[in-house]
């Protein structure tokens, strides 16, 4: 079962889990039908988008930030309602694939996934591209240790 | 005039949800202008069609379900995610 221990903790800011809550590297990337797609067609597959994904268990479904599609080149296959403080909206959904780098776990393939306007960076430089929601948590064992400033991700 | 991406889509979807219901529900389907390309078990699968035959064009794949999903996130609407206090 692959493992991710991380202790939230930078030399310059010392323990961030609070501030910047629990994170995860992410590799994220077109979907593998897409890419056989533009293989056989000989153009350029696109690199992945690499930054930090926020765990977000309020969240029922994983949300990415707008940039990554465009820069991927997905185009959406459906929109989803939002509510927002200022009433409902409509954001668009992808496909995409999804890797975590510290869990060793490659090209999970993500059916539907929200685009909106989400990236920022934390305190000590990092760039959040994702929000991942409980559709990919239902896969996984979260531990929040708040006393030690630790998230504790088994797949 | 120009349309949004999968506004054809969605209102060919809409018209044909009620029908939908009756054969497909549960199923994936797949819809490009104001063609209905077929019902999938999988969402895979109606992607990987969509692909191959419209490459990076736009096309709706919908799962056929009663309920509309409404996503609420209310830390990020509220700016709450990344707020320093």
């Amino acid at each position: 079962m692959p493992v991710f221990n991380f202790y939230q903790w930078s030399e310059s800011h010392g323990y961030t889990l609070t501030a910047s809550g629990p994170l995860i590297s992410v590799e994220i990337s077109i979907p593998a039908a897409l890419k056989v797609y533009l293989s056989e067609k000989g153009l350029p597959v696109p690199a992945p988008q690499s930054g930090f994904a926020l765990i977000d268990t309020g969240a029922f479904a994983t949300a990415v930030d707008q940039s990554v599609f465009d820069a991927l080149g997905i185009a959406p296959i459906d929109k989803i309602q939002t509510s927002t403080p200022h009433g409902a909206a409509e954001s668009p959904v992808y496909p995409a694939t999804v890797t975590f780098p510290g869990l060793a776990l490659t090209e999970m393939p993500m059916e539907r996934v929200i685009g909106c306007n989400l990236k920022w960076k934390t305190a000590e430089g990092k760039e959040i591209l994702m929000l991942l929601g409980r559709d990919l948590l239902q896969y996984f064992l979260l531990v929040y240790n708040g006393k030690s400033a630790d998230i504790f991700l088994a797949y | 005039m120009t349309t949004m991406p999968l506004e054809t889509e969605l209102a060919v979807f809409a018209r044909m949800k009620d029908t939908l219901l009756a054969t497909y529900e549960g199923k994936f389907v797949l819809v490009h202008g104001e063609d209905f390309l077929g019902a999938f078990d999988s969402a895979e699968n109606a992607y990987a069609e969509g692909v191959k035959r419209f490459g990076q064009e736009p096309f709706l794949l919908k799962k056929v379900t009663a309920h509309e999903e409404v996503y609420r996130n209310q830390a990020l609407s509220l700016g709450l995610i990344h707020a320093r206090i």
